[in-house]
């Protein structure tokens, strides 16, 4: 049984233009000690199926899904009580903007010493506990990379550099020593060297501490280096999952060829400033979303049939959406 | 052969100070020298903080240097507070999206430039916009758009388009592909070389992402602590890095190359 289940995930926003499936039947998997690429163009539905996982999603929003489970149980029937206990000490989340989610008026020693829950603190007194919260909250530090951890506690979130809050971000993720970690675009801005830090940390601790991780990013080189599995996403639906090898050596979405040979670097023979491929056109918006596969105006390979949603379809472990997949090579 | 851009013994010195009690500190940033030919690219790569804007801001006279000459075709620019050399020497900022006036049409967005810097009559202008718009692979009628009917990498190119205008002979970018999507991404990367094939131009560009440095540019400047570390040919860099920082970035890159 997976860990974290979704099946047929559907979220619907009430725009000026009516309601529209910003998400449609996702699915989803993840399995304990698994590391998940979730990967997909900006305003694919990546940051909301993240808001779907830990429920943060307004309420006059439409969510429905055949499953939406956490250990075998389900989290929509889940009070919220039972939720947030869930977020604090199981799944924990490194949101996209690490600005936009620390606060601006404490100390990062305080917001880090804070996310410690009580469960990890053996001791009996106060004094004990802060000691070992102080401990706790130093070796965290020096794991995510952070030098000086004294002075940096002492910091607000705005007298210390981009890379550092970022770090504590995540630092704030792992000191509850989750089961799941979700990372939200963790990479975007990075600067090589910073990347591969975290990088290996996070294969660290995956490997362990058996941390499964849910990895978002349009960073396609990051990500198939430490993923075992990927799941792409076009305009809110799911077009290919799969094993990272596999998908990587043999794509059958359309999409998913395109979003490969987009990377220089994944193209080895590819001659110094040549073209890169590119499909055409850009994703659509929510309010012009085409009917059938969405990918269908952009797609190189679309016939009459792409207007209508396509199936899932599957070849063992691989997951594809599409009528006419790559393997079937004559049109 | 005269290089299009040629920047020498360019320096900045400004003077921090946190309140007026505490001893001012000074920065110095430079001396940079480098050479551009025409169609070439030169990529920027430094960590957040050595100068890599500062650098841009520079070039394109938004910051006045306090010593140093810039050559434009063998010819000496006049240095900051706007001059007319910013008209050759193009800027498109790191956020084109917040860059866009919300208030008017790309249209007139457009028009703003020729309308300053030109004689042209409005018909010309006109015509002047349709072409340009043409030139980055946009339709005519996407003059009348407002910015927030615009995709995102629509909006890049209309922030190409705002910069290729006035007929530059050189474009200084500030992470101009960070925050577009890969297809979006690769669509605008081979804009910018087929621009540079047809019309010469020359591209200077700040990036982190050393996948498309590697692809696209002749050149790299490598930046640390407001100074120039290590100057060369991409290839070069890339193969034989000199600089510690240099070697750590290359081979954190090479890292996550997949192996074949
Ligand atoms: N609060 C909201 N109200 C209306 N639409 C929204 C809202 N939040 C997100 N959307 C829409 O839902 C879609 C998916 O957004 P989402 O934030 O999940 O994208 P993403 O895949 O995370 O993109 P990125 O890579 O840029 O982070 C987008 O079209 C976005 O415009
Ligand atoms: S279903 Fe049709 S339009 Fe969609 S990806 Fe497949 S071939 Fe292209
Ligand atoms: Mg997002």
């Amino acid at each position: 049984m997976p860990m974290l289940d979704i099946k047929n995930l559907t979220l619907e926003i009430d725009t000026p233009v009516g309601w529209v499936k910003a998400l449609d039947r996702i699915n989803l998997t993840l399995e304990k000690g698994e590391v998940r690429a979730l990967v997909g163009e900006s305003g694919s539905g990546k940051s909301l199926i993240v808001r779907a996982i830990v429920g943060s999603v307004p309420d006059n929003w439409r969510l429905t899904a055949d499953r939406l489970s956490w250990k075998g149980e389900s989290l929509l029937s889940m009070n919220a009580e039972q939720r947030r206990k869930i977020m604090r000490k199981e799944i924990a989340v490194v949101f996209q903007n690490p600005q936009a989610s620390l606060d601006p008026s404490a100390t990062l020693g305080d917001q880090l010493e804070e996310s410690i829950p009580a469960h990890l603190l053996a001791g009996k007194w106060f004094w004990q506990r802060n000691a070992e919260r102080k401990a706790l909250a130093s070796k965290v530090l020096h794991k995510v990379g952070i030098k000086d951890h004294q002075d940096c506690l002492q910091k607000f979130p705005h007298e210390v550099a981009r890379d550092v809050n970022h770090k504590m971000m995540i630092a704030m993720a792992l000191v509850s020593e989750p089961e799941l970690l979700i990372a939200d675009d963790p990479t975007r801005g990075m600067e090589a060297t910073t990347k591969v830090q975290l990088l290996k940390l996070l294969t660290r601790m995956n490997q362990t501490k058996e941390l499964s991780i849910l990895f978002i990013s349009h960073d396609l080189l990051a990500i198939s280096s430490m993923a075992n599995t990927m799941t792409v996403l076009y305009c809110g639906q799911t077009v290919e999952s799969g094993k990272m090898k596999q998908l990587r050596k043999r794509p059958l979405h359309p999409y998913t060829k395109a979003l490969l040979d987009s990377a220089p670097s994944f193209r080895k023979e590819l001659p110094v400033k040549s073209d890169l491929s590119a499909l055409d056109g850009t994703i659509p918006t929510l309010q012009h979303l085409p009917i059938g596969c969405r990918l269908g105006p952009r797609c190189p390979r679309a016939q009459k049939e792409c207007v209508k949603v396509p199936a899932v379809r599957r070849i063992h472990e691989h997951y594809y959406s599409c009528h006419y997949p790559l393997h079937r090579d004559k049109l | 052969m005269t290089p299009l851009l040629s920047v020498r013994n360019l320096t900045l010195t400004q003077k921090h100070r946190k309140n007026w009690l505490d001893k001012a500190q000074i920065e110095h940033f430079g001396p940079i020298e480098f050479d551009l030919n025409r169609g070439e690219t030169l990529a920027i790569i430094g960590e957040n903080g050595s100068g890599k804007s500062v650098l841009a801001n520079l070039l394109v006279g938004a910051i006045t240097p306090t010593s140093g000459t810039i050559k434009l075709n063998g010819e000496a620019c006049v240095l900051g507070g706007h001059a007319e050399h910013n008209m050759k020497i193009r800027m498109i900022f790191q956020n084109s999206n917040e860059s866009l006036n919300p208030g008017i049409t790309v249209g007139s967005m457009l028009q703003e430039p020729l309308r300053l810097n030109t004689t042209l009559n409005e018909r010309e202008r006109i015509q002047k916009v349709d072409d340009t718009l043409r030139q980055v692979g946009m339709l005519r009628d996407h003059k009348y758009f407002y910015r927030h009917m615009l995709s995102d990498g629509q909006r890049q190119r209309v922030a190409l388009a705002r910069a290729l205008i006035m007929e530059p002979e050189v474009i200084v970018a500030d992470e101009p592909f960070a925050a577009l999507d890969p297809s979006v991404r690769s669509q605008t990367v081979n804009l910018i070389m087929k621009l540079q094939r047809d019309l010469g131009l020359g591209f200077i560009f700040i990036s982190h992402n050393l996948g498309i440095v590697r692809h696209i540019s002749d050149r790299m400047l490598v930046l640390q602590h407001g100074m120039v570390i290590e100057t060369g040919k991409t290839e070069t860099v890339f193969n034989w890095p000199r600089s510690e920082y240099t070697q750590r970035l290359v081979a954190s890159h090479q890292s996550l190359m997949p192996n074949f």
